[in-house]
């Protein structure tokens, strides 16, 4: 689950810090390298470390390591990366979940640990369901994403894994907060104490696609909601939710498929000693022998998505739809305070059957975190059950600048439900 | 997408794909655009933005600071004199 | 024949466009940061004196300014392009639709807008396959790119243009003397049906040289009955002719999208706030109308020094016009040069010199002695009488040379011979403004 452990570890003495953390490796680090899952970026030292990161410190916490992920996020089940592939605790055999798939596993073996993780368009909440913990993603700009190797801009969000529903709050406060080296960040307003839930929507096609584990987990979980927590559960109707998937592709391989032009064997990362190559030839050859077959996939789908004649029906046509989602949410936001659904589809798939999904199999699994992500929203994936030893997760989204209604649902689902933890050990 | 189509987009994006690649993104791309025609069927709303939060006039004030030391950012890289070595023109 | 150009001006601010770096450098990749390096986990950040000169010179253009503007990528592949992609405007540029008024007629401005520059490249090595050495100092300074129709008709005028707009812009922003050297353009130039692009041209001389180049070829082609293809060239400075450009392997695809990184700016307010400087050119076409000065005289005062201006028209305040203009732009325009600074206290001393020769309470020489005093602060004595020595000189040597009168009179260049043997006679004893403008003097009052 680490693809890099922090040098000074043995060195340190217990006493002299408060808690233990993790960054997934698209953080940087000084003194740890960070490749997001790429080769291309074998041998890069930041100079810096990611703001999540320097503010995690300061507030006395100790790095471990660098969690593994999908190649710079670009997966569902943390197999895209080129160091190894991190094995779910609750099942060898069974993914973990991506693309922050080191750093929900971390969290289910690590007692006390909190995990920053990634989410651009669910890489959080997929692996915090599929091992069985909570997932926080804020408010897009909620958290500065200075020295975060970038996947799609106006999507990636830091946030955080835990077992803990209080190191939830305590460590957004930590990492929140504007900074001028990410403009995004500074339009927030502060991060306040809400009123306590009352009313939660479901979406009703919420349960249609979901496996038959699932939807009874995410039954028997909607009955205590209402039951023991005392919430109104009403159904209401998100039909354009159904565009969030497609619009959400072809914005984060857009942005992606820029950033991601950087990287080309000049100045960091992998390079050649000595170049005597064409640059349009050098380019191309590290780019093809470095990147991963997902990058490379996401990258032609991007540079596509934004090419002269293609640009309006796919580019500008999903930034469009992406205004659609946010006034839907709006809506509901309107009359209920948070919208619930499953977090996945299914429980964690095994290996095997990961490698017989075909591609767009593998993309649609996401169509349940899509949504909050594209649109910005604050979401918390909590465990609400198990279903043949294999924990179950539901996603609790809230209007944008809302996370204290997640803390307020986190803290008394937690107090209602009990947590599992894996019977391996680290 | 025809084959030509997904060959002129890796050139664009710099990535050279082997015979077999070529093949199965080829594939791979064309489930997934007719996937995205769902987008056809959205409504045109006209009104966009580049983030889903309204970011509007961060400005920074004209003053030079360099927080970094140039030659610990230039470490790792391939340098003759004070120059970066690049690849050839 | 029709031009086009394509204005890069690199801004004078402190810092660069998207970082904090300095932009003030001077071994090679000293001003870099992670921002202009390209590092992953870097990004972006806007600086406000930038958006304000980009405001500042789209209004002085006359153009449309949007409500709403943003950034966008424009992404390609080459070593100084630390990001691959160069974050510029696309759909909102800061100005739109601008007119330039140059010698009586409107060039049109058809955008302005603000983007970062590339690094520097340095080609060693052998043509064909030189290797590059990669400076990113220049990475992220901040350019306004200012295109125009192609409203231009000569290569003489896109240069005269050129000069014009670089006064105004100079005056508009600060832009400093030298600012000229960075100035780098696109040219569009077609003289029959087809436009050729010469990229990348730096200085006015060479704009000049470059579109002289290509209309010349472009006609001879013509007129051999051959055709003028569309293509890209660029200017070899050192043998002065333009050259095909290597033919790329395809033609590049920008795929700009926008940068979410900076969010959006409400620059109608912005540029609503601010108040644009009168330009010198519409400060000459001014005294143009309001005390009739005839447009090379007001373009002259303008361009020696807007300072030299304001001071024409504090004296106009309080004194004839027709009684200001010999010493504005005689004696005070000679000595311009030494004046250490024009204050307050300086420019009513010399209005007050120049009200009372007008009204006739010291005379000319004595006005001017006293101006030249003032000036440049030699003794008032010393001016005297050395004044006095010159003067015998000069008409010694008058009365002597009798024929220099004759010549005079049919052309006034000949006064040159007799300022160059005064000068030689009094070996540098007075400056040359000083005898050129004594010779004057005794000639016309012999005249
Ligand atoms: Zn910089």
């Amino acid at each position: 689950m680490f693809c890099a452990i922090n040098p000074d570890l043995d060195h340190l003495q217990d006493g002299q810090f408060d808690f233990h953390f993790s960054a997934k490796d698209n953080l940087t680090t000084v003194g740890l390298p960070t490749r997001a899952g790429s080769r291309i970026l074998e041998g890069y030292r930041p100079a810096f470390d990611a703001h999540a990161v320097e503010a995690m410190r300061q507030a006395g916490g100790l790095l471990l390591g660098k969690t593994n992920m999908d190649e710079f996020g670009f997966g569902t089940f943390s197999t895209n990366s080129a160091f190894g592939v991190p094995r779910n605790p609750f099942d060898l055999d069974r993914s973990c979940g991506g693309s922050s798939g080191g750093a929900a596993c971390a969290t289910a073996v690590l007692d006390g640990h909190v995990a920053l993780g990634v989410s651009t368009g669910g890489s959080i909440s997929c692996p915090a369901a599929f091992c069985g913990v909570m997932g926080l993603t804020p408010t897009y700009g909620r958290v500065s994403r200075h020295g975060l190797l970038d996947y799609g801009n106006s999507l990636d969000k830091v946030g955080l894994i835990s077992r803990r529903a209080a190191d939830l709050e305590m460590h957004l406060r930590n990492i929140a907060g504007p900074d001028p080296r990410d403009p995004t960040s500074c339009a927030q307003p502060p991060m306040g104490k809400s009123a306590p839930v009352r009313s939660i929507a479901v979406p009703k096609d919420a349960l249609e696609g979901v496996s038959d584990e699932v939807s009874r987990s995410f039954q028997d979980a909607l009955d205590r909601l209402r039951d023991d927590l005392g919430l109104k559960v009403e159904t209401v109707e998100t039909p354009s939710f159904r565009f969030a998937m497609p619009s959400y592709y072809v914005l984060g391989c857009s942005e992606a498929s820029t950033n991601l032009a950087r990287y080309c064997g000049l100045r960091y990362g992998v390079q050649s000693e000595e170049i005597t190559e064409h640059f349009d030839k050098y380019f191309s050859r590290i780019r093809s022998e470095n990147f991963g077959r997902e990058a490379k996939r996401r990258i032609l789908l991007g540079t596509f998505a934004r090419m002269v004649g293609f640009r309006d029906r796919y580019y500008m046509k999903a930034l469009q739809v992406r205004e659609l989602i946010i006034q839907e949410y709006q809506r509901v936001f309107q009359d209920h305070d948070l919208l619930l659904t499953p977090a996945m589809p299914f429980t964690a798939p095994r290996f095997d059957a990961i490698d017989d999904m075909d591609i767009l199999e593998v993309y649609k699994a996401d169509y349940l975190t899509i949504p909050p992500n594209i649109s910005g929203m604050p979401h918390l994936s909590m465990p609400c059950g198990y279903a043949q030893g294999m924990p179950v997760g539901m996603q609790f989204v809230a209007n944008h600048w809302q996370e204290g209604l997640l803390f307020d649902i986190a803290q008394r689902w937690e107090e209602a439900f009990r947590l599992r933890a894996p019977e391996v050990t680290a | 997408m025809d084959r030509d189509t997904v060959t002129r987009v890796a050139k664009v994006a710099r990535l050279e794909l082997t015979e077999e690649e070529l093949v199965s993104f080829h594939s791979d791309l064309e489930k997934v655009l007719d996937y995205l025609s769902v987008l056809d069927e959205a409504p045109e709303s006209g009104s966009f933005n580049f983030n889903p939060i309204p970011v509007e006039d961060v400005l920074r004030d004209d003053v030079p600071v360099q927080e970094h030391d140039p030659a610990v950012l230039l470490r790792d890289m391939r340098t003759y004199q004070d120059y970066i070595r690049g690849p050839l023109l | 024949m029709r031009i086009g150009l394509e204005v890069h001006v690199q801004l004078p601010t402190r810092s660069k466009l998207f970082c904090s770096c300095p932009t003030s450098a001077q071994e090679p990749n000293t001003a870099v940061c992670p921002t202009c390096l390209g590092m992953p986990g870097s990004r972006p950040s806007m600086n406000r004196a930038a958006m304000e000169m980009g405001l500042m010179l789209a209004k002085m253009l006359g153009c449309r300014i949007p409500e709403r503007t943003w950034f966008s990528r424009k992404t390609y592949f080459y070593p100084d392009l630390a990001k691959h992609f160069q974050i510029t405007q696309y759909d909102t540029p800061v100005g739109e639709h601008g007119v330039y008024k140059f010698q009586g007629k409107d060039i049109r401005i058809r955008r302005v807008h603000l983007e970062e520059d590339p690094g520097k490249i340095k080609r060693v090595g052998r043509a064909g396959e030189e290797s590059s050495l990669i400076d990113y100092n220049r990475s992220g300074i901040p350019l306004v790119e200012i295109v125009t129709e192609p409203d231009i008709s000569s290569p003489a005028e896109a240069r005269q243009f050129l000069s014009d707009l670089l006064t105004e812009i100079r005056h508009v922003i600060d832009l400093p003397e030298d600012g000229e050297r960075s100035v780098r353009a696109d040219c569009n130039i077609s003289v029959g049906h087809e436009r050729v692009e010469v990229k990348n041209v730096t200085g006015l001389k060479n704009v000049e040289r470059a579109l002289t180049f290509e209309a010349v070829r472009q006609t001879k082609l013509l007129r051999a009955g051959k055709k003028v293809e569309r293509e890209t060239r660029r200017f070899d400075e050192e043998r002065k002719v333009t050259l095909a450009a290597r033919k790329k392997e395809f033609e590049e695809d920008y795929g700009y999208i926008g940068e979410p990184d900076l969010g959006i700016f409400n620059i109608g307010d912005m540029a609503r706030a601010l108040a644009l400087k009168e330009t010198p050119l519409q400060t000459a076409e001014r005294f143009q109308r309001d005390y009739g000065l005839n447009p090379q005289m007001s373009r002259q005062l303008v361009q020696t020094s807007m300072d030299l201006a304001r001071l024409f028209e504090h004296m106009a305040e309080k004194v004839p016009v027709a009684d200001v203009l010999p010493w504005i732009t005689g004696t005070i325009s000679s000595l311009w040069s030494e004046l250490e600074s024009l204050d307050d206290e300086m420019r009513d001393a010399m209005t007050g010199l120049v009200a009372s020769c007008s009204r006739g309470e010291m005379n000319d020489q004595e006005c001017q002695m006293r101006l030249r005093a003032l000036i440049t602060g030699e003794e008032l004595t010393l001016l005297q009488s050395g004044a006095e020595e010159l003067e015998g000189t000069i008409e010694d040597y008058l009365d002597r040379n009798p024929a220099v009168m004759e010549d005079y009179r049919k052309n006034e260049k000949s006064a040159n011979r007799v300022i160059g043997e005064v000068m030689k006679a009094s070996g540098g004893k007075y400056s040359s403004s000083q005898v050129v403008e004594a010779v004057r003097k005794a000639m016309e009052s012999r005249r």
